[in-house]
């Protein structure tokens, strides 16, 4: 998964609807740059069935097991 | 024990005026006094309101003398971080934009403190909107740690972990969406308790990330933190993500000896740089463990990083999302480094945000199978003891996302997975600051995180430690 590009952050803040400066875009590109390099090996490697609703089953059947 | 209730535990008050041994206005006195006394050092209370307090406190003796005890908080005076609804009180939720904000709902988890008969001492200060791990405020100034006036207590529940380590109010409520009840308890050396997502209610609770955000205690003891899990705990109505199901026996669980029980210790990430003297204190944690009976083994967990990862990028986007109208209308009225933030999570595009969704099951089953072995797992809560006001104080300047990953790291990835995680006062630095570990369990089991605390609060007196005002 690639960063966002401060180019690209200006013009996804403005889609959003919140509009940011040149310089903030590019200091939002730095805060969030670790993120995106930290999930990059998770990104793109998902299985095909899997939603967000698995960590509810995973949890409850963490708390049946302990029941 | 002492005899000044307000140095007494929870539990200890609780009984005490329900054995008439004193009253609720003796116990609310002398927490106000304290309150005069500390509350200039510190800024830990966003309201104090002394007489409504002693009103109520009236009340509850009134009542009492009637025969009528409301619950096993009868009369006990409380504060709590100004970000839980109480119909007709301000909440502020540490910001300029809800300043004069009067909420008309009360909040589930303080509902039910209020049945069991707590008194309403005022509210307590925290980071704006919960967003930022080091108690800054830069609307109502930073909360200092009585342990140290130039040290920070840890955020967001800033003012939640001093005024419970100054002995101000016998516990208070936090949050923890991304370590801010660990954190404060770890700085401030007091017992914190993040919860299970899914275990108490957050209706009437600030949100800040509906997938991260827990309620918990801030208390002076495991025994406390107990007691009021067990009244805060189960399913509401108006949370659907609140679990239903019978609950444990919280006090009891805190009663029973950790022998045979098995802890695992990590082989990285969170032994990994480490000041020596947490890491000291977290060998002795592991030898009073072992005296107490427990079996220690290392354990070997998966990639701790790409969870925290996961986190920041839940977070930003949620946060974001909650406040993006006052984004577009108010950006004026937030502080500068909530502001920073905030805006990271319009950057973060959905997919992105759904695949860290999409992961948290695979990621939460893979850790509970790494954990398989194991009760618990102890981890240091940073790996720093409280840094300096001054040097921590980093607003939205370049490095300020560096100095915040840096103080969250070990407390995210338990966030991230939804886990309990109970945070513990383990020793002190040289310099007299305290330090604290955190017991991470599987989900939902939060009775073995208050087991084998206890356990380790009765071989020890850290916790019963109280900050001189100097």
């Amino acid at each position: 998964m690639t960063r966002p590009s401060p180019k690209a952050i200006h013009a996804m803040a403005d889609v959003a609807g919140v509009p940011v400066s040149a310089e903030v875009a590019t200091r939002i590109a730095n805060s969030i740059g670790p993120a995106f390099e930290g999930f990059a090996a998770v990104a793109g490697t998902l299985p095909f069935d899997l939603e967000p609703a698995t960590f509810l089953v995973v949890q409850a059947a963490a708390r049946s097991k302990k029941a | 024990m002492s005899t000044e209730p307000a140095l007494m535990s929870l539990t200890a008050v609780a009984n005490a005026i329900a054995q008439k041994r004193f009253s609720s206005r003796e116990a609310t006195q002398s927490c106000l006094e304290r309150i005069a006394q500390w509350q200039p050092r510190l800024n830990a209370f966003m309201a104090i309101e002394a007489d409504a307090a002693l009103a109520a406190a009236d009340a509850a003796d009134a009542l009492f003398a009637k025969g009528n005890l409301s619950g096993a908080l009868h009369g006990v005076p409380m504060a709590h971080k100004d970000m839980y609804y109480d119909a007709g009180k301000v909440v502020t939720c540490g910001s300029k934009i809800r300043r004069d904000f009067v909420a008309t709902t009360t909040s589930t988890a303080l509902q039910r403190l209020k049945d069991a008969g707590t008194v309403r001492l005022g509210s307590l200060q925290m980071v704006e909107f919960a967003y930022g791990p080091t108690g800054h405020n830069s609307h109502y100034g930073p909360v200092h740690n009585p342990w140290g006036l130039d040290h920070i207590t840890g955020g967001s529940s800033s003012g939640s972990g001093a005024a419970v380590a100054a002995r101000l109010t016998f516990a208070a409520l936090g949050s923890d969406t991304g370590g801010s009840i660990r954190m404060p308890a770890h700085f401030c050396g007091v017992t914190g308790l993040k919860t299970t997502v899914g275990r108490i209610s957050r209706a009437g609770a600030m949100p800040l990330s509906q997938s991260l955000d827990t309620v918990g205690p801030l208390a002076r003891s495991v025994e406390d933190c107990a007691l009021l899990l067990g009244l805060m705990a189960g399913a509401d109505p108006d949370d659907p993500t609140a679990v239903a199901g019978p609950l444990p026996d919280y006090a009891a669980a805190a009663r029973e000896s950790i022998k045979g029980l098995t802890i695992g210790v990590p082989t990285a990430f969170y032994v990994d740089d480490l000041d020596p003297e947490v890491a000291a204190i977290l060998d002795e944690t592991i030898a009073v463990l072992k005296r107490e009976g427990a079996n220690t083994v290392q354990v070997e967990l998966p990639d701790q990083r790409q969870l925290t990862a996961a986190c920041q990028l839940v977070l930003a986007v949620e946060a974001a999302a909650f406040h993006k109208r006052w984004l577009i209308e108010r950006p004026q009225d937030y502080g500068p480094q909530v502001l920073m933030r905030l805006q990271n999570g319009l950057a973060i595009p959905g997919v992105s945000y759904l695949e860290a969704m999409r992961w948290r099951g695979p990621a939460l089953a893979a850790h509970l199978a790494a954990v398989a072995g194991v009760d618990a797992v102890i981890a240091p809560v940073a790996p720093v003891a409280a840094p300096t006001i001054a040097e921590s104080d980093v607003g939205n300047s370049p490095d300020a996302e560096a100095v915040i990953q840096r103080l969250t790291r070990f407390t995210r990835p338990v966030n991230y997975l939804g886990l309990p995680s109970l945070s513990i006062p383990t020793g002190f630095t040289r310099g007299g600051l305290p330090v604290g570990m955190q017991l991470v369990g599987r989900s939902f089991d939060e009775a073995m995180l208050l087991r084998i605390g206890a356990a380790f609060q009765r071989a020890t007196d850290f916790h019963d430690r109280v900050p001189k005002p100097a």
